[in-house]
């Protein structure tokens, strides 16, 4: 049992928690540094000797909502988010099934196919969607970005569900097929629910992957109708102002509350849904 | 306007919005045209004032009131141009106006007084910021622009104007008084005219000049600073910056923009005119890499060792940063660096620092640099070009201009009623110096590709800056690449897109003009 | 309404019967292809049909006006752009360092973590610099090490040194940024996996190990990691295609400077597509990163993966 793991010492515990501590610190100090940016005056940010001690402003807080289209921003990510989320369950689910339940003929072949996009860098495609998009007038709008984050997320949506389903055993479906269900109807009324966790999984991981987006976003979005919050951010220069540091680090921690929240709800699955699973948690 | 994401007017109109004209906006927009009945335009008129224009705080801590303009009324179109004419004669049309994307709500207000003055709807399009310019040039392309009016970043005229997608101005401008001859030649010239005629009238008119901070330079000088003679050339700038680094810890001797881009461009360009450089020769064969572009490259390589941590990342945002927050002794930078400093909300060396004349070189010339800036222009596809010119009329009419100034919004006026206006230099510290230095001011030729052309050199300039390359590479390297980017674009075949002896008055004013000192 | 003679066994003979079965034969055949059909067809029209785009779109000189037909043109320009190279090395250098890194660190945390009664509280705390927007990200490190220099500050606070660091005027001191932002943010994508690994491992095969007398560091070595050497690789390689895309990081915090140094490959794309509008030059490079991508899909994901599969 892992208990017992955590019953035997290690001949090193004050190495290990130097390193984990260590480690920990790393990943937090930066982490507040830049709360306490977030709640200082513009004018504390950027001075010949960095403030470590600034006094309490939320200058920031009330810049974001007044100065700018912040709820515009907070609406076009969440669009685009489960809109991209919809369209990718709705593709990889029959898709994840037939890759899973079936074998036919070339079905490594599409299935190494769907999981080859995930590798496509957005680069590569970068000029030519926004020519195509351009040319059929979806340019700056939240359709646009929704179509993107699917293809970009589809990939391993797809195989994350994929692996949740090849988890599921083969005598709950044939007693349903004796039964005389279809095979839709099996999909819909036993595998689905079977592997809600794999959906879960699979859509929070989307989601993260969709607030992250940036080369596209930037590309593609132009005004505020269009802009999320990750692209939002490197135009916070609020005209002869130049960077707004403050407004910047409140927004960041607009848009991680939430993802954090959400991610340590699912962490048991992480590992599963990241490596598409490869690597079961 | 300082940098191609984001053009000045939002400022403005951010600004505007702020100081309380919104309460007059809203009420007057919802009542525009509901009835048909226009207002009195002298009521209009008397709302554009300090008291309503001018944010607040400023207004306490400068002591500004409608008692002391910092305008000159006679100079001021709004107030000289017969609004009852232009209500009968284009009231009811409408005016399509390229607007950066975050500003759509702040012009709308900031217009609501032009409508009412004139019986012009305006109707915002909204163009995004970082791709206006490849978004503008589209849809000029496409033969059917979906706006009448643009304001752009000023290098930008020759790629505008040569193709001829703009509308010229000049019967607009002897038709409705605007009065040029109060704009300095060197913003009229650049800003307002391509191959002799008229297509932009100069909206955010920029100069670059060297700003010190005053606690650190008496310290060194033992006495007060003399804008003249304090640093008189820029050996003696990388002196003061040598013995000034580090004079406290976290401040560094100069400031300085030397990112890859045009930021490098523009440092280099501010130096190199001084040495007397010029960029091309009547064929519009490049020549900046001659000894002057060489001596400008030089001093900016020396000045570097003195220079702030970031100085070879640095744009206008890091730089301006930088400067506000104290983290440099000297900086050469815009002329808001002077202003916007003054003001408590944005700065920490407030009272601190003051703004000199341009230092100079020996052999060389006094020629403080006309760089960056934007104008404003008509389409030449316009559906309603009367209509636009009276409305960008009114958003570089002198008042405005002058109380863009003194928001700090690093929107500036060219004007010389308003520069030379004593109340104005009590809330603008640079202004005194800033308007002699437009009588001898350089500024560079507008021509079609000249936005890669700024990309080109600054990049060289950089690598230079980094040491990965010497000076005397860098500049025949971007020459190299400054004559292919020209002859792709038409130059050298014979019939050049710019005629030379149409750009050459623009491009150094101070020909033969005593100093002002 | 047939005269079939059903069976007990089911069997049926009569035509409507077998019409019956052999179009649910057929349906039966083609179902899986229907099944997956709309995704495979949805991810076509946005990877292969951009590709191709891309690859014609590579053949000319595409600036505002008409496209012009140009051949080879911009792949010859490529071959001899010392930006082009540049910007490939660059993306390889600063990604092999960073994944080296984040690797070790991130089996070294794994290592110690997975055994540690704490082991889910390090996990949340290790998760957060992955959870924040990259360009956020982008952002702290800017702030931190450039514009308020609060690094060089506490270098001088310690006595460590001195004056300035000039980050921007040195190319591997801006690379190392580049690298630090992507070692704090993406470990704990490793992190994650590794440890999942680890505690998947073989309880009894521990047990004995340490019944022999072995320490848990040769119990690592030993038998740890040989036994995750695929997990290794999968995680790798999904990180590695990352890394090779950097692009957030660049634009925000060195825009490819000092002197191009930073440029990785997905930049240098975007900076001749939209600063200098050259798209068909844009389309070649792109060509070539897909040409690169195919590549190494074929000889390394393919195997990885494969074998990773059920």
């Amino acid at each position: 049992m892992a208990s017992q793991r955590r019953k035997s010492r290690s001949e090193s515990l004050t190495l290990r928690y130097a390193i984990l501590g260590g480690w920990a610190l790393f990943c937090l100090m930066p982490v507040l540094w830049f709360l306490s940016i977030g709640f200082r005056p513009r004018t504390e940010i950027i001075t010949a000797q960095p403030i470590y001690w600034p006094t309490f402003s939320l200058d920031a807080f009330w810049m974001i909502f007044e100065d700018w289209p912040m709820w515009k921003y907070l609406r076009n990510s969440v669009l685009a988010i489960i809109g991209s989320v919809l369209i990718d369950l709705v593709l990889a689910i029959p898709a994840a099934y037939s890759l899973s339940r079936y074998t036919y003929r070339g079905r490594d072949d599409i299935g190494f196919y769907i999981l080859s996009t995930r590798m496509m860098a957005p680069a590569i495609v970068a000029i030519p969607i926004f020519f195509l998009f351009r040319n059929a007038g979806l340019l700056d709008s939240v359709w646009a970005l929704m179509l993107i984050y699917a293809a970009i997320n589809l990939s391993f949506v797809t195989w994350i569900i994929r692996s949740y389903m090849m988890d599921i055993p083969k005598e709950l479906e044939d007693a349903a097929k004796t039964d005389g269900a279809g095979d839709l109807r099996i999909l819909w009324e036993i595998i689905i629910p079977a592997i809600l966790p794999g959906i879960i999984t699979a859509s929070v991981i989307a989601m993260i992957f969709a607030i992250n987006e940036f080369l596209f976003t930037l590309l593609i979005a132009s005004t505020p109708n269009a802009y999320t919050m990750s692209v939002a951010l490197a135009n916070f220069t609020g005209g002869s102002d130049g960077l707004i540091y403050n407004a910047i680090a409140l927004v960041a921690f607009l848009a991680f509350v939430p993802v954090f929240i959400v991610v340590v709800a699912i962490q048991k699955h992480l590992s599963r849904g990241l490596t598409m699973g490869a690597v079961k948690g | 306007m300082k940098n191609s994401n984001h053009l000045s007017r939002r400022s403005f109109l951010k600004s505007s919005s702020a100081a309380g004209l919104a309460v007059g906006g809203t009420s007057w927009g919802a009542q525009a045209f509901a009835d048909g009945h226009l207002p009195d335009p002298q009521s209009v008129l008397d709302e554009i004032s300090i008291n309503k224009y001018v944010r607040e705080d400023y207004r306490a801590l400068y002591g500004m009131s409608d008692d002391k303009p910092i305008w000159d009324s006679n100079k001021d179109w709004i107030r000289t141009v017969d609004w009852e004419a232009v209500r009968s004669e284009l009231a009811g049309t409408t005016v399509r106006f390229a607007i950066g994307a975050a500003d759509a709500e702040s012009a709308a207000e900031g217009l609501v007084p032009f409508e009412k003055l004139s019986g012009i709807k305006v109707e915002l399009v909204p163009i995004p910021d970082d791709s206006f310019y490849d978004k503008a040039l589209a849809e000029f392309i496409s033969g059917n622009a979906s706006f009448d009016a643009l304001q752009f970043f000023s290098p930008w005229l020759g790629d505008f104007a040569a193709p001829g997608f703009l509308a010229s101005l000049d019967d607009y401008a002897d038709k409705w008084g605007l009065p040029l001859d109060d704009f300095y030649d060197t913003y009229r010239l650049n800003y307002g005219f391509f191959n002799g005629k008229m297509y932009g009238i100069p909206f955010d008119c920029d100069i670059q000049m060297v700003h010190v901070r005053k606690g650190y330079m008496e310290t060194l000088l033992g006495g007060a600073v003399d804008k003249v003679n304090s640093i008189p050339t820029y050996d003696e700038l990388i002196r003061v910056s040598g013995e000034l680094n580090k004079i406290e810890p976290g401040v560094s001797g100069v400031g300085m923009m030397a990112a890859p881009g045009f930021w490098s461009t523009y440092t280099w360009e501010h130096i190199a005119a001084q040495a007397g450089m010029m960029l091309f020769d009547e064929n519009w064969e490049p020549i900046f890499n001659g000894d002057a572009g060489m001596k400008g490259l030089e001093i900016i390589l020396a000045l570097s060792k003195n220079a702030n941590e970031g100085h070879a990342g640095a744009g206008w945002p890091e730089n301006r940063a930088a400067w506000l927050g104290g983290q440099v002794a000297t900086n050469i930078s815009w002329q808001d660096s002077g202003t916007q400093a003054m003001r408590p909300d944005q700065s920490q060396i407030v009272d601190d620092f003051v703004t000199i004349y341009e230092p100079r070189i020996e052999g060389g010339r006094f020629a403080p640099p006309n760089i960056a800036g934007s104008t404003s222009c008509v389409a030449a596809s316009a559906q309603n070009p009367e209509g636009a010119f009276l409305m960008l009329a009114f958003l570089t009419t002198a008042s405005i201009m002058a109380m863009n100034e003194a928001n700090a919004n690093g929107v500036a006026p060219g004007y010389k009623s308003v520069l030379q206006n004593t109340n104005l230099q009590e809330v603008s510290q640079p202004a005194k110096v800033w308007g002699d230095s437009l009588e001898h001011a350089w500024c560079s030729p507008r021509l079609p590709g000249a936005f890669p052309i700024e990309q080109a050199i600054g990049n060289e300039i950089n690598r230079a800056v980094v040491g990965q390359i010497s000076a005397k590479e860098a500049l025949d390297n971007a020459a190299a690449a400054v004559k292919q980017i020209m002859s792709s674009n038409g130059f050298y075949q014979g019939n050049d897109p710019v005629d030379y002896a149409a750009a050459a008055p623009g491009l150094y004013v101070g020909e033969g003009k005593d100093l002002p000192f | 309404m047939s005269t079939t003679n059903l069976s007990a066994t089911g069997a049926a003979q009569s035509a409507p019967v077998r019409t019956y079965r052999r179009r649910s034969k057929r349906l039966k055949k083609w179902f899986p292809y229907l099944l997956v059909a709309p995704a495979v067809i949805y991810l076509m029209m946005i990877t292969l049909y951009p590709g191709i785009y891309a690859i014609v779109q590579s053949f000319y000189a595409v600036k505002f006006g008409p496209w012009q037909p140009i051949g080879f043109g911009n792949y010859e320009r490529l071959w001899g752009d010392y930006q082009f190279w540049g910007a490939l090395w660059n993306t390889f250098v600063m990604g092999s360092i960073a994944l080296t890194l984040q690797c070790v660190i991130a089996l070294a945390l794994a290592f110690y973590a997975y055994r540690d009664p704490w082991v889910k509280g390090w996990r949340i705390i290790f998760l957060v610099p992955m959870l924040f927007m990259p360009s956020a990200v982008a952002f702290i490190y800017k702030l931190f090490f450039l514009d308020a220099r609060v690094f060089a500050d506490l270098l001088i606070r310690i006595g460590l040194i001195d004056g300035n660091i000039a980050f921007q005027s040195s190319i591997w001191m801006s690379r190392s940024i580049l690298i630090l932002a992507d070692v704090w943010q993406w470990t704990p994508f490793l992190f994650i996996i590794f440890v999942a690994a680890l505690q998947g491992q073989d309880e009894e095969v521990e047990e004995a190990a340490r019944l022999d007398g072995a320490s848990w560091w040769s119990i690592f070595w030993n038998i740890s990691l040989p036994m995750m050497k695929p997990v290794i690789a999968v995680a790798l390689i999904l990180r590695g295609i990352d890394i090779t895309t950097m692009f957030t990081n660049v634009f925000i915090i060195t825009k490819g400077g000092p002197a191009f140094g930073t440029e990785t490959i997905s930049y240098f794309i975007y900076r001749t597509g939209f600063k200098f509008f050259d798209f068909g030059y844009a389309s070649s490079a792109s060509v070539i990163m897909l040409i690169l991508t195919i590549i190494i899909a074929q000889l390394v994901v393919k195997r990885a993966f494969v074998s990773a599969k059920e």
